[in-house]
């Protein structure tokens, strides 16, 4: 069997690689046949993943939460840079990090928990408009990664997300309560023209009262 | 309703019962069909059965004219042989008065 069609099935789940490699050692299939048997199953995989309406909402929060992310971390890097000199406090600069962590972190467990298996259409759509904001960004007073704040925090709930797929009802609400407050009395106005980034949280809060366990609705 | 890949596959699955598995699911599509069936439209539509709970599917054992590699073994379930009966059942209906179907009927009578 050609190590091409070997190396391809590095895109299919652990059990279906074993599945299809021995299925074309079995029938004898080499070369660009073996390799195209991979790559055919690889692409309909993919193909039947989209046809369901989770990672097309993935993609979406992926992509509209980096575009406003990287304005939310350019101003904390800049407000940052006013608090050194004391031209802004404390307070609202905190408030601004908890947000933008809170943010960054809920659009990724999202992103994550809804559809894990299309994470490198999400990462690439997340990766567009940060690779652009990066190339095209002028201000020499700091650095041009200052944009990209958002990713770490983003990337952490993006992996958890992956792994946990959902939180406790308690955990999620307590979360949107926070984010929306923080927003709404510190932020004021000014956090308002970002509302599409406390969406994630609430959809967290819905999905665990959706999906409730049975001993957690026995306690409700 | 099932469509006529699912059904054909179904149909060779429980033909070949205990033995149903990837490449032997196959032959028997590409010998009895007589079509053409890629990997990638066999494993897809077992994964799509198997959430639809039409099928269950688990890892056998590995062999050497595998190169110890293991079988996906494939099962039909109450429900799949189920919706094969109805797909069955539907196109013989369909088919009652089509001219094709009644030329079978008189040369079985």
């Amino acid at each position: 069997m050609s190590s091409l069609a070997e190396m391809a099935t590095i895109f299919l789940a652990p059990n279906d690689r074993d599945a299809v490699l021995g299925d074309l050692a079995e029938t004898g299939a080499s070369g660009w046949s073996a390799l195209g048997s991979v790559l055919g199953l690889v692409v309909r995989q993919q193909m039947e993943l989209w046809r369901a309406w989770q990672p097309w909402v993935a993609g979406s929060v992926a992509f509209a939460g980096s575009l406003l992310l990287l304005s939310v971390s350019f101003g904390l890097s800049m407000d940052s840079r006013h608090l050194l000199r004391g031209e802004r406090g404390y307070g609202s600069v905190l408030c601004e990090a908890l947000l933008m962590l809170s943010w960054a972190w809920t659009s990724g467990f999202v992103v994550g928990s809804l559809s894990g298996k299309t994470r490198w259409a999400s990462g690439l759509l997340s990766a567009i408009p940060c690779l652009s904001c990066v190339l095209r960004f002028h201000d020499t007073s700091l650095s041009r990664l200052c944009v990209l704040l958002f990713l770490l925090p983003g990337l952490v709930g993006a992996v958890q997300g992956m792994r946990r797929t959902r939180l406790s009802h308690g955990t999620a609400l307590t979360l949107a309560i926070a984010v929306t407050v923080l927003m709404l009395v510190w932020g004021g106005m000014l956090y308002m023209q970002n509302w599409f980034l406390f969406l994630p949280a609430w959809w967290l809060v819905a999905h665990a009262e959706r999906s409730k366990l049975p001993d957690e609705k026995a306690t409700a | 309703m099932l469509g006529e890949f699912e059904y054909v596959l179904i149909t060779a699955a429980a033909g070949l019962g205990e033995s149903a598995y990837g490449a032997a699911i196959r032959e028997e599509i590409e010998k009895v069909a007589v079509r053409r069936c890629s990997i990638g439209a066999l494993y897809t539509t077992i994964e799509r059965l198997e959430k639809k709970g039409l099928l269950k599917t688990w890892m056998g054992a590995a062999t050497a004219q595998r190169g110890g590699r293991a079988k996906r073994m494939v099962r039909v379930t109450p429900k799949g042989l189920h919706a094969a009966k109805e797909f069955y059942e539907a196109m013989m209906r369909v088919s009652r008065n089509a001219s094709w179907a009644a030329g079978k009927r008189e040369r079985a009578s």
